[in-house]
């Protein structure tokens, strides 16, 4: 309706003043960039996914010659992900202090908001500016706007793009001084309650309108002041806030409101491997997030009179069980990640004025795939032969080295194990892939795909990046992560100057 | 001028060109915060002497208490996370202290935040589940505090 009535609008005035009108027209009109212009931009990350959760999933799912639907994508890029540290000034300053290990809060500080930022800030820079997001530019500018995650709604990755908090564990339902303030970044003092910053993440998002449609998890972090704030502003509140009722699935598939709230979980959504193994739980009911990619964008698309729309969906359990060091629940994870970007992209080739952007925030526990049969450092009695006296050359000083041997006592050999549950656990996991007999099991020597960790928490790497539609061809190199910001505005020709 | 007042006026939510105006700084109706998270079950628990109970809160889904104390001047245990294996951002264990009435006499908090910007350099490997507190009794309740209850306002894991 807000685009019809603009589009009218800007007819009416261009019959009474022509002059004024070039630039309104301009405005209210997609611009044409070439022969193509861009409508819609949809941004999807899986957080914590680098390069090689991506060739896992690939080889579990597709075998080595095959490919993710993010592979498929034309353009290929990676994205630079370092963060700074507190009062930090941005690159290329005086003043800036780089911090090589983004979180997850920081990183999509940087497309949100286009700035380099702390680790744990959403929404601020450095020094705690508050900084415009794309999605609340958009949503200024008219554009539809919707947040999808499988994580709590008022985690780092949704919440940067409709929130601002100096510290991202603000996330509500309640204010503590602990959880929301940091006088790091405020001169010494404490900021007041009432002050935006410091504001929990989840009364921001249910007052401040930014995103049209809202779906993931985190119904806990809600309350009934929250519901009646939803409902005042004319969204469909699926479930209930009030009575911690979770939405369901078939409500979202009922649903045709232009503005839709509903959380799945009180916390987190659930694992999609649990939900296949459990078919007949509760948990199963929860949409899967190319479910709820696909009603956000059928929710969202008004057609080509609408000003467009702008989506941003993020599979958060790749990390979360990144962190676990779980890679049978991460495969699954990076899976119904990889059949969200199908569906979007299926969209966008049938629209033909839609970017879509496939990234993601972080890499998570040093994930790596060893040759099979071969053991990891982990397992070692020592780290491997570094010393090499036919050509001193080849050796360094730091570190020494000796010889390599398994050490029985820190190995169970390749074992899906129990993680800390078992001391010995340091040996890889063992899947099979699409190239494997059907005969071949998960967890057996014979398996195709043996995969490592190195941590329990994030890397510095860089991350990949595909994308397709209008002017994806830009994202082809090694950008920032403050650039996707810069193209996506650029996408929806809008500013933060 | 003209044109971009009855823009507005047409669609309040365009917002104008400025994009700083994008943030909305001021949330209707939310009232801020005046005190730090507590727990309304609390006040109507009684627990028998020397006993420890478990007060409602938001997150009771997403952890378990274990080792529950009361004695030597506090309440102690420890929170497993059941919900999430990753850093444990934020938490805040309540305790509130009763008489030999059963009555609600006072209360003291376990507070801990993880400061990203000052990682712990010893720290290694994949985060803890399991999270040990201890909450002292007020020195003014020593002599009235004979029970304790406990539960979690603030539960934030990364």
């Amino acid at each position: 309706m807000r685009a019809r009535r603009r589009v009218a609008l800007a007819a009416l005035v261009s019959t009474a003043a022509l002059t004024m009108t070039t630039a309104v027209v301009a405005e209210a009109a997609p611009a044409r960039l070439g022969s193509k212009r861009i409508d819609n931009v949809i941004y999807l990350l899986g957080d914590g996914m680098g390069r090689t959760h991506v060739t896992a999933g690939r080889d579990r799912f597709y075998g080595a010659s095959g490919s993710l639907n993010m592979e498929r994508l034309p353009v290929v890029g990676q994205v630079r992900t370092y963060a700074v540290q507190e009062n930090s000034g941005q690159p290329g300053a005086a003043d800036f202090v780089p911090e090589y290990v983004t979180d997850s809060a920081s990183s999509a500080t940087a497309w949100s908001s286009g700035v380099k930022t702390y680790n744990a800030a959403l929404g601020v820079d450095a020094k705690a500016t508050v900084m415009p997001t794309v999605m609340e530019l958009a949503k200024q500018a008219g554009y539809r706007t919707g947040n999808v995650s499988t994580a709590e709604i008022t985690d780092a990755t949704p919440a940067a793009q409709m929130s601002h908090v100096l510290a991202r564990g603000c996330q509500g339902p309640v204010y503590s001084a602990a959880s929301c303030q940091n006088t790091d970044v405020t001169g010494g003092t404490a900021l007041p309650t009432s002050d935006l910053r410091v504001t929990p993440v989840a009364d921001q998002i249910a007052r401040n309108g930014t995103a049209d449609v809202i779906l993931g998890g985190g119904l806990a972090r809600f309350d009934e002041a929250d519901e009646r704030a939803l409902v005042r502003q004319g969204y469909d509140v699926l479930g209930s806030p009030a009575s911690q009722q979770v939405a369901t699935g078939s409500e979202l598939q009922a649903t045709r409101s232009r503005k839709v709230f509903g959380l799945f979980n009180r916390g987190n959504l659930t694992i999609e491997k649990f939900k296949q193994e459990n078919p007949d739980a509760v948990q199963a009911e929860e949409p899967s997030l190319p479910e709820m990619t696909r009603k956000a964008i059928s929710l969202l698309d008004r057609g080509r009179r609408s000003r467009g729309f702008y989506l941003q969906v993020e599979g958060a359990l790749i990390d979360k069980r990144s962190h676990a060091n779980d890679a049978a629940q991460t495969l699954e994870e990076i899976k119904a990640f990889d059949d969200a970007v199908a569906v979007a992209v299926d969209f966008a080739r049938r629209d033909g004025h839609t970017l879509v952007i496939v990234t993601a925030d972080h890499e998570c526990a040093g994930f790596g795939i060893v040759e099979r049969g071969t053991f990891t450092n982990a397992e070692a009695t020592t780290p491997p032969n570094n010393v090499d006296s036919g050509n001193p050359a080849n050796s360094s000083t730091t570190p020494v080295r000796t010889g390599q041997t398994k050490d029985a006592n820190r190995s169970t050999g390749p074992l899906n194990g129990a993680g800390s549950g078992d001391p010995e656990n340091f040996a890889p996991a063992t899947f099979r892939t699409a190239d494997d007999p059907p005969s071949v099991r998960d967890g057996s020597l014979e398996a195709g795909l043996w995969l490592t960790y190195l941590s329990g928490n994030h890397t510095g790497e860089d991350v990949p990046l595909f994308a397709f539609g209008p002017r994806s061809g830009a994202l082809a190199h090694t950008v920032e992560n403050t650039d996707l910001f810069d193209v996506m505005t650029g996408a929806l020709r809008v500013s933060r100057s | 001028m003209l044109l971009a007042a009855v823009w507005l006026l047409l669609d309040p939510e365009a917002g104008g060109g400025d994009p700083q105006a994008a943030v909305q700084t001021s949330l209707p109706g939310l009232e801020p915060a005046t005190a730090e998270p507590s727990l309304p079950g609390l006040a109507t628990l009684a627990p028998d002497p020397g006993t420890v109970v478990q007060a409602a809160g938001p997150f009771d889904d997403r952890f378990r208490f274990e080792r529950l104390r009361f004695g030597d001047g506090q309440v102690s245990g420890a929170v497993a996370v059941t919900s999430d294996v990753s850093e444990l951002l934020e938490l805040e264990v309540l305790a509130g202290f009763y008489d030999r009435d059963g009555s609600l006499v006072g209360t003291g908090r376990y507070v801990h935040h993880l400061d990203e910007a000052t990682t712990d350099p010893g720290h290694e490997g994949a985060p803890a589940e399991t999270h040990p507190f201890t909450v002292a009794v007020p020195d003014e309740l020593a002599d009235r505090a004979v029970a304790a209850a406990v539960g979690v306002p603030v539960l934030v894991n990364e």
